[in-house]
């Protein structure tokens, strides 16, 4: 069994755009790009973040030694991030990749999981983070790159959010 | 010893390696003890400011980082020793500015002036070795073997601050530590 379409394609997207290293804190669809790029990324560097904060203050240190990093995360995870993007990653010009796996979406039995999944899309343009939706497996590869491409580049970190739709069954 | 004293210090040990600042004061007694490109002053984040050491870390195996924060802050991302504990970055060195109370925000008493023990805290997640430091030549001295150090320092009102501009910050620094 190889990993499903979308999670490959998620993994080329951040090694095309020259990515390696993934801050991350797990969720359930995540595991799926996380044992792909363990298994196909032996270039790729894993950290483990203990809440999502601390993973984009670890990715900040990461662009200051040199390094493209994304951080992966769980919708509900924005709401623990928010301080050290609005007052670090954004102000400081701290380009970085957010994997985003949505919850909230359609698709979603949790209904705790609902009000953030609904929101995040708001948040993200309210302080200026732009996004992009995966709505498709086969399009995961082209708009994960692009978007990091873009972050990476223009100093501006962005964000691509995995719908549920794609990632669950 | 006071903050702004133990903040000179690590300046010394440090040498050309960075250096990276909490907010707020950690940050203010570094602009004051010695401005150079290689610090890194946060102006936000709370809490962060090891996290931000540690991706360096990483990033520059080929340098010693420098972290000075603040008991407040630390408090704020304990998690951070425990990933810090996990990785065993051999060249990081945390230095916690232990004064006891959110000097920034008007000297309320934070949990390590009711004898919460950050150093235990670093120990009990692994980290190696770690110290805690009261006067000026322990600091020296620690600061060449400990990973964790908390320096119990009294404060000291810092008169001056870092510059504002976040990109010039941020520019400065990467191009001081370009390998």
């Amino acid at each position: 069994m190889g990993a499903p379409a979308w999670a490959s394609g998620v993994c080329a997207g951040i090694h095309a755009a020259g990515s390696r290293d993934v801050v991350y804190v797990p969720d359930n669809p995540l595991s799926h790009v996380l044992l792909e790029l363990g298994e196909h990324y032996r270039d790729v560097r894993l950290v483990l973040a203990t809440r999502e904060e601390e993973a984009f203050g670890i990715a900040a240190g990461l662009h200051l030694g040199g390094r493209r990093p994304t951080v992966m995360l769980q919708s509900s995870g924005l709401g623990n991030s928010l301080n050290a993007i609005t007052s670090l990653v954004l102000p400081y010009r701290i380009p970085m990749l957010m994997v985003v796996s949505m919850r909230g979406d359609a698709g979603e039995w949790n209904f705790a999981q609902v009000p953030m999944g609904r929101a995040i899309r708001s948040i993200f343009d309210a302080i200026g983070v732009p996004h992009a939706t995966v709505a498709s497996p086969d399009a995961a590869a082209d708009v994960v790159r692009r978007a990091a491409t873009t972050a990476f580049e223009t100093h501006v970190a962005g964000a691509c959010l995995l719908a549920r739709q794609v990632t669950t069954s | 010893m006071t903050r702004l004293e133990a903040t000179r210090i690590v300046v010394e040990a440090a040498g050309d390696a960075p250096i990276v600042a909490s907010l707020g004061h950690p940050a203010y007694d570094l602009f004051l003890a010695g401005d150079r490109p290689q610090n890194f002053y946060t102006w936000g984040a709370m809490g962060v400011a090891s996290s931000i050491g540690l991706g360096l870390a990483l990033a520059r195996p080929d340098m010693r980082v420098f972290v000075v924060d603040g008991d407040g802050s630390l408090l704020m991302n304990l998690g951070s020793l425990a990933t810090i504990g996990m990785l065993q970055p051999p060249n990081l060195v945390l230095v916690v500015m232990d004064n006891q109370e959110f000097a920034t925000t008007g000297g309320q008493p934070t949990p390590t002036a009711h004898g919460a023990d950050l150093e235990a805290a670093a120990r009990a997640m692994r980290i190696r070795p770690t110290a805690t430091v009261r006067t000026e030549d322990e600091l020296r001295a620690r600061l060449r073997d400990a990973r964790a150090i908390v320096a119990k320092v009294a404060g000291s009102a810092p008169p001056a601050k870092p510059p504002l501009d976040c990109v010039f910050i941020k520019n400065r620094f990467m191009a001081a530590i370009q390998s």
